[in-house]
């Protein structure tokens, strides 16, 4: 004796041909939808044209991106947020100390006087400031390496969690300007280092970074610091 | 004469792109399934990595980051879409002189074909056609799921929209495909409302 299977009409059929070819019904529906289909050649017609457009999109191809594609979006990306962040960092901010540093590597060692003071600077927290620091070289120079060391609680915007930072640069004679936005996150009392080396002459710049009150640090203030 | 010194790249653009590398070209394949078109894909992506920049640090903290970002490349795809229709550019549900005059254009004759011919009258072409004449919403349900092979219930967190508008999104989709290939008409009572 055979079980009753209910019967689909071909409105019932259409409604569940999708589910139908996505592997969505229960063996009950599936095997109604199969025994119309083999009855109702329209309704086949229908599901073999769903199931070839299937196959059809599942073998439409994607190009590969360009050669180059993927370097030059990221390094594009890149650049465009730095540059954002760079212009938010520096819009409105208090220049907190304009400090001009002389350089005379490749001719003497450092010969600043030991009784001139380190220059201060005052930040207030959580309030990015820019510290700019004029190199001042007696010559073009190549090929300088220049590392910043900053204090505990203060970074460079744009530089989370680095405490130090070293790269090559040129100078050019005269002045050479080195701008840093600087943030302070906690109290600190500690030195911003530059140091520069070319070839076997080397020169350390001290700052010293202090957090303060808004109204202790609301001035710029230009020091010089020339040796 | 002043000279400006740069400050060195920062590790977090070292970072950025090593975190992002592993998945442009799976964003540039959704961009393109998306947008069916290499210079759309190209800027979509794009525009994508300049505003993840910022987020470097909520994308470090994913385990798996590719439904995440697929949500936002579709949040993406969506605003351009509305760019572009607010700008009159849209594109979707017209025919230009330049389709009428080429062949591809031709569509099948109402009358159903021969099974046969209607697998091979599907041409890719046509196919990615008629695609672009579906809007964003039903274009990004129907890639992601008939050919990416993602469930309803994974495009639910992706498309950020409920199973069942999901479900209907979808049948409309198709529904619309099969109209615009001039395949044999479905049933017209089979409307699900969204």
């Amino acid at each position: 004796m055979s079980e009753v299977k209910p019967k689909m009409d071909c409105r019932n059929v259409i409604l569940h041909l999708d589910d139908h070819l996505d592997g969505q019904l229960d063996a009950t529906q599936h095997a109604a939808v199969q025994e119309h289909l083999e009855r109702c050649p329209q309704c086949r017609r229908r599901y073999q044209q769903a199931a070839a457009l299937r196959a059809v999109l599942r073998s439409l191809p994607v190009p590969a991106p360009r050669p180059g594609f993927v370097q030059e979006a990221l390094a594009r990306a890149t650049l465009r947020a730095q540059r954002r962040a760079e212009r938010r960092s520096t819009l409105g901010v208090a220049l907190a100390a304009s400090l001009v540093l002389g350089v005379a590597l490749g001719m003497l060692v450092a010969q600043r006087p030991a009784e001139r003071p380190d220059p201060v600077v005052s930040l207030v927290l959580e309030q990015p400031e820019i510290v700019r620091l004029a190199f001042n070289a007696a010559r073009p120079l190549t090929g300088v390496t220049l590392s910043l060391t900053l204090p505990e609680n203060v970074e460079i915007v744009g530089y989370a969690g680095r405490r130090e930072l070293t790269w090559q640069t040129d100078l050019r004679e005269g002045v050479n300007l080195l701008e840093l936005p600087l943030v302070a996150y906690g109290p600190t009392r500690g030195e911003l280092v530059a140091h520069l080396a070319h070839g076997a002459s080397s020169k350390t710049f001290r700052v010293k970074i202090q957090t303060g009150r808004a109204e202790e640090a609301a001035m710029p203030s230009i020091r010089l610091a020339t040796s | 004469m002043r000279k400006i010194l740069r400050l060195p790249r920062s590790r977090s653009a070292a970072d950025f792109e090593s975190l992002l590398r592993p998945h442009v070209e799976y964003l540039y394949r959704l961009a393109y399934r998306f947008t069916g078109r290499v210079e759309d894909a190209e800027d979509l992506v794009q525009d994508l990595l300049v505003k993840l920049y910022p987020r470097l640090h909520e994308i470090e903290t994913l385990g798996q980051p590719r439904p995440w970002l697929a949500r936002v490349l579709y949040r993406q795809f969506i605003d351009m879409v509305r760019r572009r229709e607010r700008s009159a550019i849209d594109r979707t549900g017209t025919v230009s002189s330049e389709d009428e005059d080429d062949p591809l254009a031709a569509l099948p004759a109402d009358e159903p074909a021969p099974e046969e011919a209607c697998e091979r009258s599907l041409l890719q072409a046509q196919v990615l056609r008629a695609l672009d004449q579906l809007n964003g919403e039903q274009r990004a349900v129907l890639t992601l799921h008939d050919i990416e092979g993602y469930r309803l219930e994974e495009l639910e967190g992706i498309l950020e929209t409920p199973l069942g508008t999901l479900k209907s999104r979808l049948h409309r989709a198709r529904r619309r495909l099969r109209a615009l290939l001039a395949m044999e008409p479905f049933a017209a009572d089979e409307r699900v409302s969204e």
